[in-house]
């Protein structure tokens, strides 16, 4: 379990808090969706799960140990993933399989367990085949399936994704949504910072941020019902999304 | 994208060499290149030639991994070609040089010695993956942990800028057309005007590498990078025909170092 408790954070001492207040867990098995307007600190909060950031106040604990810590911090990276938003600068190696291998690398694993697991990570994303190419080489969507790929080869309990659909076409997005899917199927706890509201309907609970502070938390019905809130912080809610699943 | 021998896929034993023993090779090659009498040249084209032959990289291959250093090659021939004392071949009488047998001799000589060693390094680069390259020159650079050099931070390193310059140079292009769909043209007027058009692209250019650095950075950390031992995929391990390539040229070596000892 990840629990944020009264999480504030501010990049700069004197600056103003860009994250205020929150309190929220996440509980493995489960798919929550991150909504809010553009800025108002849903990547910053996501950085705060494996410990990229560190809370200016309130406190991050993983598995019951805290991010703070910095002891912790090689284990709570190993499980909890994090999928940026733009692939290309997340791509390290010189090969596919290189770059899937990067992180097993990094957990000092012997070459048989990195290969077994970058093998089973390409087969999952459906990129087996691809092990030789050069990242440079492959399509804006196969690049998005690469970065999912390396994350998962730390064989992570969580996964955050920042907007894994955005720039990609409909069989593409279509992918990725099934990808994230079968993660959760698995048992994975799944965060997703989604701007397309069609993402998020299947989800189990949705939590909608503004300025920094959370505003609605619920599952899709409970939240899609305050619709005159929603869009008074800039979001829409899809046609018939309330009762969907 | 880099075209000094860039990899020419195959399946034949010279590319399933060990890095390090191609790296090694060519180390080894090198200055009995650059020491070889005219005679000793001869010994060595035969020997980049079977391996060439082995690698089954076409001559045309080869000439291609000369191009970009033909101009310099040229220079070099040149040079001696005109300005070598000896039996005159041709005067070029009311100018203050001429042309030797000698100079000519000494040219090709001296050209042919150069190109071969482009050629022993354009057979490793052709050969070997840049990952390899790069996990060969981490391996041979392993020992110097014990005096301070971070063989796996250099590795990396390099492994990063390699991996960084197609989207470099991608970036460059979408800058460059950006700027012309505005109407900037880098191609006409005074140098000055050219140069700022430049700049107009050279500075977001930097800034975006310096984001993209920093991303990365994060991405990486993400992914549990940390100072201290790291594992990879393909831990490179001398098989027989590596032990048998490494005895065949250290032979090659011994063989011509007696035979110049003879005289």
């Amino acid at each position: 379990m990840i629990q944020l408790t009264d999480l504030s954070y501010r990049y700069d001492r004197k600056g103003p808090d860009v994250l205020r207040g929150i309190g929220l867990t996440f509980v493995e098995g489960t798919h929550t969706a991150l909504i809010g307007a553009n800025g108002c600190g849903k990547t910053t909060l996501i950085k705060h799960l494996n410990a990229l950031l560190i809370p200016t106040a309130g406190s991050v604990s993983v598995d019951g140990m805290k991010t703070s810590d910095v002891a912790s911090r090689q284990e709570i990276r190993r499980r909890v993933g994090m999928v940026f938003q733009n692939p290309d600068n997340q791509i390290v190696g010189m090969t596919v399989e290189e770059d899937v291998a990067f992180g097993p690398g990094n957990l000092a694993l012997p070459a048989a367990e990195i290969r077994h697991r970058v093998e089973d990570c390409l087969q999952v994303v459906g990129m087996t085949g691809l092990e030789r190419r050069a990242p440079h080489t492959l399509s804006g969507g196969e690049k998005r399936l690469l970065s999912i790929a390396g994350v998962l080869a730390m064989e992570p309990k969580y996964i955050a994704f920042d907007e894994p659909t955005a720039y990609l076409d409909p069989s593409g997005r279509q992918r990725v949504l099934d990808i994230i899917r079968r993660l959760y199927a698995q048992g994975m706890a799944i965060i997703h910072i989604a701007h397309d509201m069609r993402d998020v309907a299947g989800v189990d609970r949705i939590v909608v941020m503004d300025r920094g502070a959370i505003l609605i938390e619920g599952t899709p019905a409970e939240v899609f019902g305050h619709a005159d809130l929603l869009r008074s912080v800039g979001l829409d809610i899809p046609a018939g999304t309330g009762e969907a699943r | 994208m880099i075209s000094l021998g860039q990899y020419v896929p195959g399946d034949t034993i010279i590319h399933h060499l060990d890095p390090r023993v191609k790296i090694l090779a060519v180390v080894l090659m090198s200055p009995l290149i650059i020491a070889a009498p005219a005679a000793g040249i001869g010994l060595i084209t035969c020997f980049l030639a079977s391996i060439l032959a082995a690698a089954r990289l076409s001559l045309s291959r080869t000439a291609a991994a000369l191009k970009p250093v033909a101009l310099f090659i040229t220079a070099i021939f040149l040079m001696h070609l005109f300005l070598t004392e000896g039996r005159p071949l041709l005067s070029l009488a009311p100018l203050p040089v001429q042309v030797t047998w000698d100079g000519l001799l000494q040219g090709m000589y001296v050209s042919w010695q150069f190109a071969s060693l482009v050629i022993a390094a354009a057979i490793l680069t052709m050969t070997t993956l840049p990952s390899e390259l790069v996990s060969g020159i981490e391996r041979l650079l392993r020992p110097l942990r014990h005096v301070g050099v971070p063989s796996q931070d250099i590795a990396l390193m390099i492994s990063l800028a390699l991996r960084f310059v197609p989207t470099l140079l991608e970036e460059y292009e979408r800058l460059r057309m950006a700027q012309m769909a505005r109407g900037a043209d880098f191609t006409a007027g005074p140098l000055a005007r050219r140069m700022r058009a430049v700049a107009l692209f050279a500075i977001p250019l930097l800034l975006s590498a310096f984001r993209r650095a920093e991303e990365l950075a994060m991405a990486m950390e993400a992914r549990g990078y940390h100072r201290g031992p790291r594992t990879t995929l393909r831990e490179l391990r001398l098989g027989p025909a590596d032990m048998t390539a490494l005895g065949v040229m250290i032979l090659f070596a011994l063989l011509y170092v007696a035979l110049r000892m003879i005289p």
